[in-house]
């Protein structure tokens, strides 16, 4: 670049959650602390700012109920006592008076009436409620909000990019209707819902860049996704070449969607099935565009946390799920730690290890017969098309208990006259490594296995990926990882038990590659992954998957790996 | 209208989810019901008014309800704090 030309460019670094490339304006949200100001309305104006009110209101009330189906990490109890409060009979007389008596504007009313409870509850003096003041004071700030933006004060045009400190599910849905083409985060992990649901929408997206809302305030910016980066202000040869990449990346996206109805096969003609990971039910539109007719993975969480666990809600969303697709759908049981639970516990000191998926389900026997009565009931209506995975299966006491639990299940709805599928599939996740060491004797209890290279990964390599300082040691394509999917997959074969994979190593074309190497062809993923592992999968032959698997499982590193994988490709 | 002096007996009191439920289950009789507490008096069908009762376990409210069921909403609203507002207690 020659000296006459100033750099004005600047690069900022983050963590790559989403891939893609966005070229747009940004707009940075950042967190303003308003001041409400009691401001003269006139009395033409009253029924006016009453509607500010209620319009508000309808808002609030309607993101929290959307947020219950995202599956906050908030627990449904609490969403529907903040619902409750909005609805507050008091709240809305004492916002009524101010506004048509002391002729004052509705944001105003709105702040001084949540400020006058605040007032008392501080007073109490109790420390237990004291807590409760910060979620008053943030629901008062988002009412407030709401009443003066009335959504168009952020201006998300198409192509826009969002820089903030973090956003709720809900609002990145509603950008993304609007146009959003990129999305920076202060916060938030790779996993935290924010980055899952752009991955899921195919917005890219970067988290963990430090003071972004301080620092890119506006200006036309390049983000790219899979780097990790935002390019403030670059010049025209980058953002030429960022252009021709962007369309590159498009015509690609493109191709690989006519790969869809091409027959799942290698070069050799050996059948492969790409399967689906579901946990938001707005995922399930998603299913028709990536021909996925089989759900490998159903996450039945969701359930837990909107407390929507009564025998019906269960099989009506089991339903729902079912009538999506027209294959099998795999449901694993609800795979959470005791903390979940609405029965509190003492904090565990290491809860990954602790209480969790099939050890809990085990000791709460009202929350496990409910969930399999209702799964073993539409398995009844929709005979061989429900099956049902254990999570977080270690020792083989575990799934001996389960099995005799389901067939008295199964039996007692049989002498109640219900319909049962009496050939329902039962499999195990294999994701600790006591599991994928044991395999050959669990697969004797079970019809199939599916590993979970997310928790293996994290187990094996004894790493926190949600650990900011050690997350680079969670590496899924580690030799170890291979090794232990290798016993698996041996173990599999010996006992001619199915086998699949639902974890992220799935939907990785590296992964891919090197899991239908070992014989694995069955793979579930997130759904937006199925275009490009196809496309991999059908472009080799057989026995150069299987040179491959058998290098992964040589080398002694990771980087090894991503190496043999690059060349392997390029050959 | 009738008073009745009751003990809230759970140890986490009146808290935000178990202030729901109170006002969830009053809010289903048409007769109005307030809360005295130490000189206060609160709408018991307004969870923002209950909850800045602050009401901890062992704290003593009277319950009043006025209307045409109120008999039943009474013995309703003191069966649930005597259940503990049907959590297990933590």
């Amino acid at each position: 670049m020659s000296s006459k030309n100033v750099i004005k460019r600047k690069i900022f670094q983050g963590i790559s959650a989403s891939s893609g490339i966005a070229i747009g304006n940004v707009v940075c949200l950042e967190n303003k602390r308003r001041k409400v100001l009691p401001q003269s309305i006139l009395e033409s104006e009253i029924e006016e700012h009453l509607n500010y009110f209620k319009d508000s209101r309808e808002i609030l009330i309607e993101e929290l109920s959307e947020m219950l189906s995202y599956l906050d990490a908030d627990s449904a109890a609490i969403i529907e006592t903040q619902k409750q409060i909005l609805l507050d009979a008091e709240v809305e007389k004492r916002v009524h008076k101010i506004v048509s008596e002391e002729l004052l504007s509705s944001d105003y009313a709105v702040y001084r009436t949540f400020c006058d409870f605040i007032e008392r509850l501080k007073e109490s003096g109790s420390e237990l409620f004291r807590q409760r003041i910060v979620d008053l004071e943030n629901l008062r700030d988002r009412f407030i909000d709401t009443i003066c933006e009335d959504g168009s004060d952020l201006s998300i045009k198409k192509g826009t990019i969002l820089v903030t400190k973090e956003i709720s599910p809900t609002e990145l849905v509603s950008f993304h209707e609007k146009g959003l083409s990129g999305l920076v985060m202060e916060k938030g992990g790779i996993t935290s819902h924010a980055a899952l649901i752009a991955q899921s929408l195919e917005i890219p997206c970067i988290v963990s860049m430090k003071n972004a809302t301080s620092k890119i305030l506006s200006g036309k910016a390049i983000l790219d996704g899979r780097e990790g980066q935002l390019i403030l202000d670059p010049e025209d040869e980058l953002l030429s070449e960022y252009k021709s990449k962007l369309k590159k990346l498009k015509r690609a996206q493109k191709r690989l969607l006519k790969n869809i109805s091409e027959p799942s096969e290698t070069k050799s003609g050996t059948s492969f099935s790409l399967h689906a990971n579901i946990e938001f039910k707005s995922e399930l539109g998603q299913l028709k565009k990536y021909n996925a007719n089989d759900i490998g993975l159903l996450r039945t969480e969701g359930l837990l946390f909107s407390n929507n666990l009564s025998f019906e809600e269960q099989a009506e969303f089991y339903e729902t799920v079912l009538a999506s697709v027209s294959g099998k759908v795999t449901f694993r049981l609800f795979d959470v730690g005791g903390d979940k639970l609405n029965t509190k516990l003492p904090e565990e000191s290491n809860p990954f290890l602790g209480w969790r998926g099939i050890r809990m389900l085990l000791d709460e026997k009202e929350l496990l017969n409910q969930q399999l009565r209702a799964l073993l009931i539409c398995a009844g209506k929709n005979k061989g098309r429900v099956k049902i995975l254990v999570p977080m299966i270690s020792v083989e006491e575990e799934i001996i208990r389960l099995k005799t639990l389901i067939n008295d299940l199964q039996a007692e709805l049989k002498a109640k006259g219900k319909e049962v599928d009496p050939e329902i599939e039962l499999g195990i996740m294999i994701e600790v490594p006591s599991a994928a060491l044991n395999a050959e004797h669990l697969a004797k209890h079970i019809d199939f296995m599916s590993i979970g290279t997310n928790d293996l990964t994290q187990y094996t390599l004894a790493v926190d990926r949600g650990n900011e300082r050690i997350c680079s040691l969670y590496q899924q394509q580690h030799p170890s990882i291979w090794s232990l999917i290798k016993i698996t997959a041996d173990a599999a074969k010996k006992t001619k038990t199915e086998l699949a994979v639902c974890g992220e190593l799935a939907g990785d074309v590296l992964g891919a590659c090197g899991l239908v190497g070992l014989g694995i062809t069955n793979l579930s993923m997130i759904s937006n992954a199925i275009p490009r592992v196809k496309e991999e999968l059908i472009s080799h032959e057989d026995d150069e998957f299987e040179s491959l698997a058998d290098s992964f499982l040589k080398a002694s590193n990771t980087t090894q790996i991503k190496g043999i994988f690059e060349d392997w490709r390029n050959h | 209208m009738i008073r009745k002096k009751i003990t809230i007996k759970n140890s986490s009191g009146l808290h935000a989810r178990p202030s729901a439920a109170l006002v969830k289950t009053a809010s289903k009789f048409k007769s109005d019901f307030f809360i005295h507490m130490y000189g206060y008096k609160v709408n018991g069908k307004s969870i923002l008014g209950v909850m800045t009762l602050a009401a901890e376990h062992g704290s003593e409210l009277e319950l009043e309800f006025d209307g045409p069921d109120e008999k039943e909403g009474m013995k309703t609203i003191v069966e649930l704090i005597d259940n503990k507002f049907g959590f297990t207690d933590e």
